[in-house]
């Protein structure tokens, strides 16, 4: 009898913890199963998502080139079909990257893409788009979060080689992480003059040419006149090959705390505000009154740049501008809605001036864009990546996305 | 101690279904989970090398070393380095047992690993230029003659903006190419004629289709003019509903209230002679001319009604079927119209008219684009849309109720387009 009891207490025992045992086991290939169940749901929405962003241009479609907070979030052309994006869109998507910055004057933060010193693209919060709406219009907000990373594929990189008798300057041109030979580069080179202008705004000479690039994906650019050290210039080049389209820019400037730096006023209205860089940043005295002359250029079907232009404002195309209070801000008009740069020469004194870039849509200068939430600190992350095109020029789009819900939702 | 051993045996069962079943519960690798949209890359890639016809052209460029070279370059280029690709061309022929020829392939890799995926793109050659042929209203039967009204001593209105001979040019454009026979009527003289049955020159007269660019007004010869001025002449609309069913025509009202004054600007020259908004040379005949033409298209005998039949419903839409034929004859006006002078449904009963194509959905009973063939003869097409009349929506309406063909010049890709497939492969990983 106790035998009996002893083997059936051990059998129960045993039994029992064999049942845990493998509840446990098969418990966790379930789980593991679903895991992967759900990062598979996960990569499948990223795809579908992105697809849901480049293909569709938003409502009101133009509202990229308007003041208005879209009722429907889309980054389409609405002028084109396929995966080609608005570049006006993409500039009134709040930057996830650049700081903000803070314009006394108009006393609002502005978005920041700024590519190196004398390429701006400030855009105030008021008119961006941020990325709580954007969630909200897509309708993940609280399911899934996201990064749209819109990025040029073709990278025209300038360097100088040699500062003076000849001014030389070298372009590569690479995509991604291969050099591109044989591309045709079409280059506008702009040089600033702080005597010869009209009064005392600077005058600028603009020299165009095309070269090509050797099986090394270089060329190689030479001005006799100019001295890399003593003179303000600015090279734009565009290099094509086969369909694809980059841009590449680089500039020299003899003043470089005392700059000029564009602030878009009103996208709708094609305003933008002409500041004293010491009202962003300011470095000491002296103070000086810096004069500017603004020009728009458009790239042309043929890669060149022609300048159109701009259209009579209050202040007009040239101006002064100082530092402080009681000393008002410049104002020009882009003349037109097609993607271009807005080139503002300065003049600070008799030998020190220069040159500022602001692309008008953010092709033409190949800007990237940054925007949404930061993926660093979250646990899966799935990435998808398009081709597509903005205004002629090539860019990838890459999303990546995350859940914010269940077992996935760290770090929140 | 045989209830341990059968625990014991119980336990081996159930290690055995655990293992069973873990080797087939098989979970995918890491790629397969989070997999790339390869399909979806392949197809921007190539959208983006055509974006300005670059592909294309070097598909059919006979210079195949240099054009080649620079679409490989361009390839590595824009994909990621992680990616390798093979990219080929086909010919489109019609000849052979093989519909697809491969002419060209390029690729980076020996192989493209464990998984792959591709898309297909169609370029055509730079030299094709596609066209159509329509087929003919009237070429297989009766009738194929479109009148417009395009009478130089009449006024139009609810055309603001237009002249109904800029009206009638932009119709003969649009739908001269689907008409056997296009006649001008360049003045009320011609209209009588036609009215009277007489051809203008050698258009077959029956089964016309007349289109009436004045809008709210109609031209009126001078002859009607005298005989059929009674109750506002809404007797000559009631003439004019006659000639519809004894031609078995189509009357096309374009805009607005059918019928609602007549024109005659040689005629009408008294100083009351406008139509109270400043237009001179006009008469108004009011609600009565729209139920005076009906009656007259069903044969009925003249009797003057001036009650308004029209509705109101606001904003409408283009029906499913004008919206098929939108694409099938590339002609595109604005899906949302305003419809102020929509007709009842009721008017099918009371004059023995079927609707054979609604231009624009109904609302609540009211058909503010529709056509209405009558029983036994004559066709009336209706559109109570609120001015500005877009014209395209009358040659739409024509062209949906008769529906011709169009005859593509190429029906076969061979020899014109080429297909590229680019695949893409994952390097590394696993």
């Amino acid at each position: 009898m106790t035998g009996s009891t002893i083997d059936h207490m051990v059998a129960v025992t045993v039994f029992l913890g064999a049942i845990l045992v493998f509840i446990g086991l098969f418990n966790q290939t379930i789980q593991t199963a679903i895991l992967y169940q759900r990062h598979r749901q996960l990569a499948t929405k990223c795809s579908d998502l992105l697809d849901n962003i480049l293909l569709n241009p938003g409502y009101p479609f133009d509202w990229g080139k308007s003041n208005c907070t879209p009722t429907s979030f889309g980054l389409q052309d609405p002028e084109f079909t396929q995966y080609k994006l608005s570049p006006f869109s993409l500039m009134r998507l709040l930057s996830s990257t650049g700081d903000p910055v803070y314009y006394a004057k108009t006393g609002l933060y502005y978005s920041n893409i700024t590519m190196g010193f004398g390429n701006f693209l400030l855009l105030p919060y008021t008119e961006a788009i941020n990325y709580s709406t954007a969630t909200r219009l897509l309708g993940t907000n609280g399911s899934y979060g996201f990064q749209l990373n819109i990025a040029p594929i073709v990278k025209v990189v300038i360097s100088e080689v040699q500062l003076e008798d000849p001014l030389t300057l070298a372009i590569d041109v690479t995509g991604t992480g291969f050099p591109m030979p044989n591309a045709e580069v079409t280059y506008c080179f702009l040089t600033v003059s702080a005597r010869a202008g009209g009064g005392s705004f600077p005058s600028y000479e603009i020299e165009s040419g095309i070269v090509t690039t050797d099986e090394k994906g270089s060329a190689t650019l030479s001005f006799a006149d100019v001295n890399g050290e003593t003179d303000s210039y600015v090279l734009i080049a565009y290099a094509h090959l086969a369909g694809l389209t980059g841009v590449g820019h680089h500039k020299h400037v003899t003043s470089t705390k005392q700059y000029i730096i564009p602030f878009v006023d009103n996208l709708k209205e094609r305003k933008v505000l002409i500041a004293h860089s010491y009202d962003v940043h300011y470095f000491g005295p002296p103070v000086a009154e810096l004069s500017y002359n603004a020009t728009f250029v458009l790239l042309t079907e043929d890669f060149t740049l022609r300048e159109m232009p701009m259209e009579n404002s209050t202040t007009g195309k040239v101006g002064k501008v100082n530092y402080g209070e009681g000393k008002p801000f410049g104002v020009v008009t882009i003349p037109t809605y097609n993607p271009g740069i807005l080139i503002i020469t300065y003049r600070k004194s008799a030998v020190e001036c220069g040159v500022v870039l602001m692309p008008w849509g953010i092709s033409s200068m190949s800007f990237p864009v940054t925007f949404g939430d930061d993926p660093s600190s979250r646990e899966w992350v799935t990435t998808d990546v398009r081709q597509v095109i903005v205004n002629e020029i090539a860019y990838q789009a890459n999303l990546a996305l995350w859940s914010l819900e269940g077992y996935e939702a760290i770090g929140q | 101690m045989m209830r341990t051993i059968e625990i014991f045996l119980v336990i081996i069962i159930i290690t055995a279904a655990f293992i069973i079943s873990s080797l087939f519960a098989v979970l995918p690798s890491p790629r397969q989970v989070s997999p790339l949209n390869l399909q979806r890359l392949a197809l921007t890639t190539l959208q983006t090398l055509d974006d300005d016809y670059c592909l294309s052209e070097t598909i059919f460029e006979p210079d195949y070393a240099s054009s080649w070279s620079k679409l490989k370059i361009a390839l590595s280029a824009c994909l990621p380095p992680n990616i390798v690709y093979n990219l080929t061309a086909y010919e489109v022929s019609m000849s052979g047992p093989q519909l697809y020829t491969p002419t060209m392939s390029i690729s980076n890799a020996e192989s493209l690993g464990t998984s792959s995926d591709s898309a297909s793109y169609l370029t055509a050659s730079s030299n094709v230029t596609f066209n159509f042929t329509p087929e003919k209203i009237g070429e297989q039967g009766e009738g194929g003659t479109l009148y417009l009204l395009n009478c130089s001593d009449s006024n139009g209105w609810w055309i603001t903006g237009y002249t109904a001979q800029s009206l009638a040019a932009d119709l003969y454009n649009l739908l001269s190419p689907y008409f056997k026979a296009t006649a001008i009527v360049q003045n009320t003289t011609q209209l009588g004629q036609i009215l009277d049955g007489n051809p203008l020159q050698n258009e077959s007269l029956q089964h016309a289709v007349i289109i009436n660019t004045f809008g709210e007004a109609v031209p009126i010869p001078e002859n009607y003019a005298d005989a059929y001025d009674s109750n506002s002449y809404a007797e000559y609309c009631y003439q004019l509903g006659r000639r519809v069913h004894r031609y078995n025509w189509t009357w096309v009202s374009i805009v607005g209230y059918p019928l609602y004054y007549v024109s005659n600007t040689g005629y009408f020259t008294g100083s009351g002679d406008h139509n109270t908004w400043g237009i001179y040379g006009m008469k108004h005949v009011g609600a009565g001319g729209l139920n005076a033409f009906l009656s007259g298209l069903d044969n009925q005998m003249y009797s003057y009604d001036g009650d308004w039949i029209t509705g109101s419903p606001g904003v409408v839409h283009l029906s499913s079927e004008a919206l098929y034929y939108c694409n099938y004859y590339g002609i595109y006006p604005a899906q949302y119209q305003t419809a102020t002078r929509a007709l009842p449904s009721s008017v099918t009963s009371t004059y023995d008219l079927t609707i054979s194509t609604y231009i624009i959905d109904p609302v609540d009973n009211w058909n503010a684009g529709a056509v209405y063939h009558h029983a036994v003869n004559g066709t009336f097409l209706a559109l109570g849309l609120t001015r500005i009349p877009d014209i395209r929506l009358t040659a739409l309406s024509l062209l949906s109720d008769y529906k011709p063909r169009l005859y593509r010049s190429e029906y076969t890709a061979s020899g014109t387009s080429r297909l590229v497939v680019l695949q893409l492969g994952q390097a590394g990983g696993i």
